[in-house]
This record gives C-alpha cells, sequence and structure tokens, in this order.
C-alpha cells in the first residue's frame, strides 16, 4: 500500500517557452546543448554545478540553461545560478533558460529571486 | 567534486540527538485529547529540522520517513486530527526509529530498513484513516487588507548558515504558509561565481508578512537558525509596506504555479474585522523588535543563544594546560619561599597573588566540563513508562536536583548504572497494583531520582516506595549459593551488601527487564570505576534506597602525599579510613599471610610499599614509619610508609596515555619542585600485593 506519491516522471517542464535574458546576443553565436540542472540540485553538487556554469560564464553568445527536470532545489543552488546569471548579464552576455520546472519557479518565488534569475519571461 | 558536506555532519548528529530528546519530552508531556498546541510545535519543529537536514546531507532514509511523519505532525498541529493513544505510541516509536537511524547512519552501519518501513506504514495509515474521516480542519482566514499594520522581518543569514543544514528557501516557504508574504532579497554581497563557496550564503532578504500573524509564530520559523542568522521582526504601521516585491506561491498549489511573475494579488476587502488583530498592541510595539519567544523549557537548550558548542577535545587541551600552570605555579612559590632581601616580600605577595588567580582559572575551567545531571535523568521518563507499560504497574517518577552539574565524564558514565537501579526499583521494587492496594499503600508507587551536592561529592540517590528489599530470601539464596554460612547470622547492611556479589538475582522468573543477575555487581563495579561508591538502606514494606557517591570530576583528586625514601606518591583520600603509628610488637606474623595487626578488632596485612615498588626506604622497622589504613574492594589494608606530607589537590596525569597500564598506579602528577608522584590504585595494590604473597 502506497499512500505516498513518489516523484514525479523524471523530466516534465511545465513551461516549454524560452526565455529571453539578454536580447542583444541575438544571432551572435551558435547555439549549443543547453545546460541541463539535475532533478536534485542540492548542495551536495554545488560544487559540481559551479564548476559547469564557471566554465560556461565566459563562452560568448547565448548560454541555454535547462531546469526543466529540477524537482528538488536548495538556496545554495539558486545562489549560484543567480551569481551566474547577473555576472553574464553584466558582462553584456545572455543566459536563456530552455525550461523551467515548476519546482524550481516556485523556489525561486519564495526566495524572491525570479526576476534575479531572469525567469520572468521579460528581455532585459 | 562535491563539497565536503562529511565536515558538519558531527554537528548534525549532536543537534538531531538534542532535538529527539526534547521531542520525546514534549511527547511524554502530550496530553491526549487537549494537547498543548506549543508542545505540538515542537514536536514538529523537531521533525521538520530533521527532514531538512537529513535531505541536505542525502540521508535520503531518514528524510523520508520524516516526511511521513512531518505530515501526521502537520495534521495535529492544525487540528485536523485529534492527539489519540495511537497516534502518541506511534509518534514515540518515531523517536525511536529515528534514533536509531541516525544512530545507524552516524556509525556507518546499514538502516534496519524493515522496522522503518513497518512504522513509516503505520504513520501512513493513521494518516489515511483521518483522510477518509469527514475533515474538521479550521476555516482558513482570509487574507486581511494590505493597508493593516503588517510584520517587516530582516533575515541576514551568517555566511555558514547553509552548512549548517538550514535553508533559506525552507524557513521562507513557511513563513509564506503564515500568510500572504512579500518578500524582496538583497544580493548586494552575493560576490562573482566564481569566488563563491557553495556552502556560504550571501544573502540577505527583507519580508512582510499581515499582522494577525503572531510575532511567535514568525520568530519560531527561524528557530533552528538561531544564532546563524540576525533577526529582526519589527511591526510596521499602518500603510507603511513599501517592500517592491515578488509574492511567493500559495503553499497549496505548488505545482501550477505560473513561472511568470505575477503582481502581489490585490488586497481583499475584508468582510470581517481582524479577530485577533492586535491593534491597540499594536503602535505600542511598533519600532520595537521585542523578543516574545515563549520558550519551552525543555527547548531552552536549543533556544539560549548565549552558548556555544565546543569540542571536548578543546576542553581537554585546556584542562591540561591549566593543569600545567598549576605546576609551574607551585613550583614559583616554592621557589619564592627560598629568597631573602627586600623584594622578596613583595614577590611572595605577587606570587600569593597568582596562586589565587590560579585556582579561580582552575575552578572555572573545570566549570566548562559540567554538566547538569538532567543529561542523564531525561532519559528516565520515557523508560519508567515503556516498563510500567510492560509490567503492568503504576509508576510515578519524581526528579529533583536535575540542575546538580558533574563532569562530563562521569556523567557519561553513571547513565548505565543508573538505568540499571531505576529497572531494577520498577521490576522487584515497586509491587503491582493490587498489592499495593492490599497493604495500604496508593496504586500508583513512587520512583524517586535525585541528586545533590555533598561535601566535594554529589550523591544520586535512587529510592522507590515498594517492598523493600527481601531479607529472608536474599539470604537463603545465598546460603543456597554457599556464598554464606548455613549458621553465619548477618547484619542486615551485610544481608543487603550480598546484591552486589556477580551472579545475585533474587528475581523468581527472569524477565527481560531484570533478573539475569549480570546487574548490582556491574553497577558497583561502574561506579568504583568512577572512584564513586553505592550504599543501599531499605526498609521491609516501605522501599529501598541506593545512594551512588561520586567525585566531582575525574581530573583533579583528593590526594594525601606519603613518603617511601626518596619517593612521593599520592594515596586518594577516599580510599583512606585513618593512618597510625604501629607500637613495637603490635605486628604478627602469619604463615602464607606475611605480616598482620590488629586494627579495631580486625587483622589487617601490611602492605610494604617499598617492597612492592623496589625502593630503598628510610626504614624498615614498622613502628619507625606510618601505615595509612586504606579500603579498596571491600577489602582494608594497611600502606607502610615512611612519612605522612600532606594533602593537596593534585591533576590527574593518564599514565596509559603517556606510557602503559602498572598494576596498583592509577595515574601520575606532578608536584610542585616538578617531580612525578603516582598515584596508587588501593584495590590494584591490595591484588598486586596478594599475588605476590600467593607467589
Amino acid at each position: 500500500m502506497k499512500l505516498r506519491p513518489r516523484s514525479k516522471p523524471a523530466r516534465k517542464p511545465t513551461r516549454g517557452r524560452q526565455t529571453r535574458v539578454a536580447a542583444a546576443t541575438r544571432g551572435q553565436a551558435v547555439r549549443r546543448k543547453p545546460l541541463a540542472l539535475q532533478q536534485e540540485c542540492m548542495l551536495a553538487g554545488a560544487m559540481a554545478l559551479k564548476k559547469s556554469l564557471c566554465a560556461l560564464s565566459a563562452q560568448a553568445g547565448t548560454v541555454m540553461l535547462d531546469a526543466g527536470a529540477v524537482e528538488r532545489i536548495d538556496t545554495a543552488t539558486l545562489q549560484l545560478l543567480a551569481a551566474f546569471v547577473r555576472d553574464r548579464r553584466l558582462a553584456g552576455r545572455a543566459v536563456e533558460w530552455h525550461a523551467v520546472s515548476a519546482a524550481m519557479a516556485s523556489a525561486a518565488r519564495v526566495l524572491g529571486m525570479s526576476s534575479m534569475l531572469s525567469l520572468g519571461g521579460e528581455p532585459q | 567534486m562535491t563539497v565536503d558536506l562529511t565536515q558538519f555532519h558531527g554537528a548534525f548528529f549532536e543537534e538531531s540527538f538534542e532535538a529527539l530528546d526534547a521531542m520525546e519530552a514534549a511527547l511524554l508531556k502530550l496530553d491526549i485529547g487537549a494537547p498543548d498546541p506549543e508542545l505540538i510545535n515542537t514536536i514538529f519543529r523537531v521533525a521538520h529540522s530533521i527532514k531538512g537536514g537529513s535531505a541536505t546531507f542525502g540521508f535520503s532514509e531518514i528524510a523520508s520517513f520524516t516526511h511521513s511523519l512531518e505530515t501526521l505532525l502537520d495534521e495535529l498541529r492544525s487540528g485536523a486530527m485529534p492527539v489519540s493513544e495511537d497516534v502518541s505510541e506511534v509518534l514515540l516509536k518515531s523517536v525511536d526509529v529515528m534514533r536509531a537511524m541516525l544512530r545507524a547512519v552516524q556509525a556507518k552501519q546499514p538502516i534496519d530498513a524493515q522496522r522503518v518501513s513497518d512504522l513509516q506504514f503505520d504513520l501512513e495509515v493513521i494518516i489515511a484513516r483521518k483522510n477518509q474521516a469527514p475533515p474538521t480542519a479550521a476555516v482558513p482566514q482570509p487574507p486581511a487588507a494590505s493597508a493593516a499594520p503588517r510584520w517587516q522581518v530582516r533575515f541576514r543569514p551568517y555566511r555558514e548558515l547553509l552548512a549548517r543544514g538550514n535553508d533559506p528557501l525552507r524557513m521562507l516557504r513557511e513563513l509564506s504558509e503564515l500568510g500572504e508574504t512579500r518578500v524582496q532579497i538583497d544580493a548586494q554581497n552575493l560576490p562573482p561565481l566564481t569566488d563563491i563557496e557553495p556552502q556560504d550564503c550571501h544573502l540577505a532578504w527583507t519580508l512582510e508578512l499581515p499582522g494577525e500573524v503572531g510575532e511567535e509564530a514568525i520568530r519560531q520559523v527561524f528557530d533552528w537558525a538561531e544564532g546563524d542568522c540576525d533577526l529582526e521582526v519589527t511591526r510596521l504601521p499602518e500603510g507603511a509596506s513599501d517592500l517592491a516585491v515578488e509574492v511567493p506561491p500559495s503553499p497549496s498549489s505548488p505545482a501550477e504555479a505560473p513561472v511568470a511573475l505575477e503582481p502581489p494579488p490585490a488586497p481583499l476587502a475584508s468582510q470581517e474585522p481582524p479577530s485577533a488583530a492586535p491593534a491597540p498592541e499594536a503602535s505600542a510595539a511598533a519600532s520595537r523588535p521585542e523578543n516574545t519567544v515563549k520558550a519551552d523549557p525543555s527547548m531552552s537548550a536549543h533556544a539560549d543563544s548565549g552558548s556555544i558548542r565546543v569540542s571536548v577535545d578543546k576542553i581537554d587541551e585546556l584542562m591540561n594546560t591549566v593543569g600545567e600552570l598549576v605546576i609551574t605555579q607551585a613550583m614559583l612559590s616554592q621557589l619564592g619561599g627560598q629568597f631573602e632581601g627586600p623584594q622578596a616580600e613583595q614577590l611572595r605577595a605577587g606570587l600569593a597573588q597568582l596562586e589565587r588567580n590560579m585556582r579561580e582559572l582552575q575552578e572555572s575551567v573545570m566549570r566548562v566540563r559540567m554538566l547538569p545531571i538532567s543529561f542523564v535523568f531525561s532519559r528516565f521518563p520515557r523508560m519508567v513508562r515503556d516498563l510500567a507499560h510492560r509490567l503492568g504497574k503504576q509508576i510515578e517518577l519524581k526528579l529533583t536536583g536535575e540542575q546538580t552539574e558533574l563532569d562530563k565524564t562521569v556523567l557519561e558514565k553513571i547513565g548505565d548504572p543508573l538505568v540499571h537501579l531505576v529497572r531494577n526499583c520498577i521490576d522487584h521494587g515497586i509491587e503491582p497494583p493490587e498489592t499495593r492496594i492490599a497493604s495500604g499503600k496508593p496504586p500508583a508507587g513512587t520512583v524517586h531520582l535525585d541528586a545533590a551536592h555533598r561535601g566535594g561529592n554529589i550523591a544520586v540517590e535512587v529510592s522507590d516506595d515498594g517492598g523493600g528489599l527481601d531479607k529472608a530470601r536474599i539470604l537463603s539464596k545465598a546460603r543456597a549459593r554457599g556464598l554464606v554460612g548455613a549458621n553465619d547470622t548477618l547484619s542486615d547492611a551485610e544481608i543487603y551488601e550480598l546484591i552486589f556479589l556477580p551472579g545475585f538475582s533474587t528475581a523468581e522468573k527472569t524477565t527481560d527487564v531484570s533478573g539475569r543477575g549480570v546487574g548490582m555487581d556491574v553497577v558497583r563495579r561502574n561506579v568504583k570505576s568512577l572512584g564513586g561508591a553505592i550504599e543501599v538502606s531499605s526498609e521491609s514494606g516501605r522501599g529501598s534506597r541506593f545512594t551512588i557517591t561520586l567525585p566531582l570530576t575525574l581530573a583533579i583528586v583528593d590526594g594525601q602525599s606519603v613518603a617511601v625514601g626518596t619517593e612521593t606518591y599520592i594515596v586518594p583520600l577516599i580510599s583512606i579510613v585513618e593512618s597510625m603509628q604501629l607500637k613495637n610488637g603490635s605486628v604478627s606474623r602469619l604463615s602464607g599471610q606475611g605480616e598482620v595487626f590488629s586494627f579495631r578488632g580486625d587483622y589487617l596485612p601490611v602492605i610494604r610499599l617499598h617492597q612492592v615498588f623496589g625502593v630503598e626506604p628510610r626504614t624498615r622497622a614498622l613502628h619507625e614509619g606510618l601505615v595509612v589504613v586504606a579500603e579498596g574492594d571491600g577489602r582494608r589494608v594497611g600502606l607502610f610508609v615512611d612519612d605522612l606530607l600532606g594533602q593537596q589537590q593534585v591533576v590527574i596525569k593518564s599514565l596509559e596515555t603517556n606510557y602503559g597500564h602498572i598494576e596498583g598506579i592509577s595515574g601520575a602528577t606532578i608536584l610542585g619542585d616538578g617531580s612525578v608522584a603516582l598515584i596508587l590504585d588501593v584495590p590494584g595494590l591490595i591484588r598486586v600485593a596478594s599475588m605476590r604473597r600467593a607467589a
């Protein structure tokens, strides 16, 4: 007898649309594969994520992030993402969200980070 | 590469175990039917925090279990489910299971999955049963108009907040469950990505909540982050809300939460006057961030921000350094006495001052290691409840003197002996209710645990108002085992002493509670190993009383220094009965027994310390030296020494750590002149001497 619903199927982005962060770079560079965030984005994996983000921070053109699969995320991870988005924006480079799961959107909203993370949908 | 979270495991386990103790205590206080909401909150917070911590550290079994537990607790908290006997029982079992899981994870052992899933199943059945019943939940409060006074919460986490397993996301989400929350993030201090250590928190928040939410409720959300953040809760005057902010989604529908930012919902014009809004106090409380959290005494250990957690190693190091200082100071004092001249007086005054300060310093450091005995006592309410239940007895547990402090090491080792004594009281001492009523006593028996300072010692008493020790049965059992001759007559005290003999139990049948006879002798041995003593007194039909006397600390001993040749030895004062000079000819030689002398109608063997330690004495004639009558393991001996030098407190240095174990020596100390003196272990010395005699 299982009374507690188990986790949802892994990849189920609730929003398929893409959110543009910086319009300035449109059409500049080759589109690369989005950096897909893990299902569990917790502190234990934050160092690995930081490495991946650092590797992308100087990349020309638009960096695509895919948060469609995120089921659990914590402040540590959101903080890294916020710093990444902000650093890129300051350098005039774009970040786009390929997909954002409900869990991620809700966490960002609770922490008041939606606009910092440019999850809002408006080009900046 | 990942952040090494293992470095924070220790703190997590320690805090979780403490929290579980608090949860257990709260559960035991919980009244069936009419529970105190504050207690339920306490219990909920523990489950919640353990869930959060274990999820952070990746202990998924614990996180999953606590999730189910939390669901049930949430039902209780909201009043949707009554607290029944069943629920209370399952919650207590959950405490055990969580403790076992944490222990297993801590020891890197596999978790008993069967036990966990069984209980998780029980929890889920209870939840499911409730969900089938018609809901009785309170109608949710309508959101208040935003023009009403609001709370402003400034939450500035310290850098290490995340590393301690606290997640602002969890706290802010909880806040948003209290009422419509506006949130503004402050990311000013967020360094460039490359400079961020993922476990450091660089963010801060300002939040606004409706005025109807209790300040207490707000502060409670941050309870577990206390000491890891700055928190300011202030009441904003009416209409003062000026946050340009995001509104978190309603907790009830996180899955449907849209991605796009939505403006805060338009304020609803409330049809009802805000029932519980503290309007009159509002202005008085404005801009005055008062801390009005009503602390549950059982939680005060956690809420007390005036304490820090220090590892025992650091304190031991400190103790050691202070010990060295004491020795240096003693050396200087001795040296100071030898000076002459105009400045010698000044020097001596300075040295006297140093000595006073030293003593204070030493006492302060000793106090750091002291903990209230309530740390040990707190396990008994649960144990007594369970045992009484199992044995069908009614038992009231009385605890007094819980604040009496003693050394942590002593405290840790006294737990098991006390558990044994309390079990014995319940199993053998307290009679079943029918028997009690028949003998004119109240049906519920009382077990009383008491602790108090007595002189330089701590006395811990375990007493009951049961039937008392059965002298006749003890004696007949001892006779049956040949421990006592058939015609020997024994005093009451001597009969009671028999229960401390190995393998002695008078329980008619062996229960799983007690009666295997591996008890009182072990209790006595444990107490002795702490340098303490245990005594028993009993009155037939009125109950029995066990008194354990313990030294305040194991780091310092009161000793009598004695001279043997050029060596100095320390005899612990607790072992000394008296010291005397023997008259010429008062010593007799027995074949195979060595020398004995008469002492208060008894013949005691003489142990010549110079022989045992191979030292050249000043004199070999017994009447020229002194004899220290010492007691160990219930036997008395006369220790022959050259002279008594004086009494002093000495700091014990472990011989095992620095050299190796030597039978008859319990440790060493450094004297004022810098020389090393060995501290005698009287029971060990008696064993050594009797072995030599036998050889």
